[in-house]
C-alpha cells in the first residue's frame, strides 16, 4: 500500500540528492536519512540514474 | 516483453561537438530514431548544457535532451540498441512513469535557434584552470631545492658516522 505522503525523488534534482550522499559518494543509510524503506529505495533508484548519467560522481568529488 | 503502451520520460547525453553542428539537427536525429521505432513523442526538449561529473569517453561537458514518450517495451529497447550505436547521443536513460506532467506538455517538441545553445569550449575551460596550476608547479622547485639541500648533509652526516 502506498500512502499519499511518500516521498518521491528525481534523479534531475541534483541538489536534493547531493543531501543524501556523503562526502565519500555513498548513499546516507535510512537510519540517517530517516526516510522509510520505500522513500530508501526510491532515493537508491534515483542517485543510482544521476550517477549513470554524471549528474553525480560515483565517488569522491 | 509484452506489447503494452507505456510512459517514459527520457534522458539523453548528446556529445558538444555533434551539437555544435546544429542543436536542432542533434534532436531531430534523435527524434526520428524514436519514430522510426514506433515510439510517440510527446516532448523533447532541451534540459541544459553541462560539466558531467565525471568524464566520459574523454568528454568532459555534454548537452542534455529531455523526452516524454509513449511506447512499448520492445520498442524502447530496439531504440536503445540503435541509438548506443551510431548517432549524437552517447548515453541515455529511459524511465517508466505513471503520467506525464501537465507542465512538460506545454514544451511539446522544442526547436531552438543553435546560437540558444550556448556551448563552452573545453580548451578554454582547460586554460582558465592554468593559473592555479602554475602556482602550484612554481612551489614546486623551491621544495625540491631545500630537500637537494638536505641531501648533502644528510649523506655527510652519514660519512661522519661511518668514519666514528
Amino acid at each position: 500500500m502506498s500512502s499519499k505522503n511518500d516521498r518521491t525523488f528525481d534523479f534531475k534534482n541534483v541538489e536534493e540528492l547531493q543531501t543524501f550522499i556523503t562526502p565519500l559518494g555513498k548513499i546516507m543509510p535510512a537510519k540517517c536519512t530517516g526516510l522509510s524503506g520505500r522513500e530508501q529505495r526510491r532515493l537508491k533508484t534515483a542517485i543510482k540514474m544521476a550517477r549513470q548519467l554524471a549528474l553525480l560522481s560515483y565517488g569522491v568529488q | 516483453m509484452t506489447n503494452e503502451i507505456h510512459k517514459y520520460q527520457a534522458m539523453f547525453l548528446l556529445d558538444n561537438e555533434e551539437v555544435r553542428k546544429g542543436f536542432n539537427q542533434a534532436k531531430d536525429w534523435v527524434q526520428t530514431c524514436l519514430e522510426k521505432h514506433n515510439i510517440d513523442v510527446k516532448v523533447l526538449r532541451l534540459w541544459g548544457e553541462r560539466a558531467l561529473a565525471y568524464p566520459i569517453g574523454g568528454r568532459k561537458r555534454a548537452t542534455y535532451l529531455l523526452g516524454w514518450l509513449e511506447a512499448s517495451g520492445d520498442a524502447v529497447n530496439e531504440a536503445k540498441r540503435e541509438m548506443y550505436l551510431v548517432g549524437p547521443a552517447f548515453r541515455l536513460v529511459f524511465l517508466r512513469t505513471e503520467e506525464i506532467p501537465a507542465e512538460e506538455m506545454t514544451f511539446g517538441i522544442e526547436s531552438l535557434e543553435d546560437s540558444a545553445v550556448e556551448i563552452p569550449d573545453e580548451i578554454e575551460e582547460e586554460m582558465a584552470e592554468m593559473p592555479a596550476e602554475e602556482e602550484k608547479t612554481d612551489e614546486e622547485p623551491a621544495e625540491k631545492e631545500a630537500d637537494s639541500s638536505d641531501e648533502p648533509e644528510a649523506v655527510a652526516a652519514g660519512e661522519d658516522n661511518k668514519e666514528n
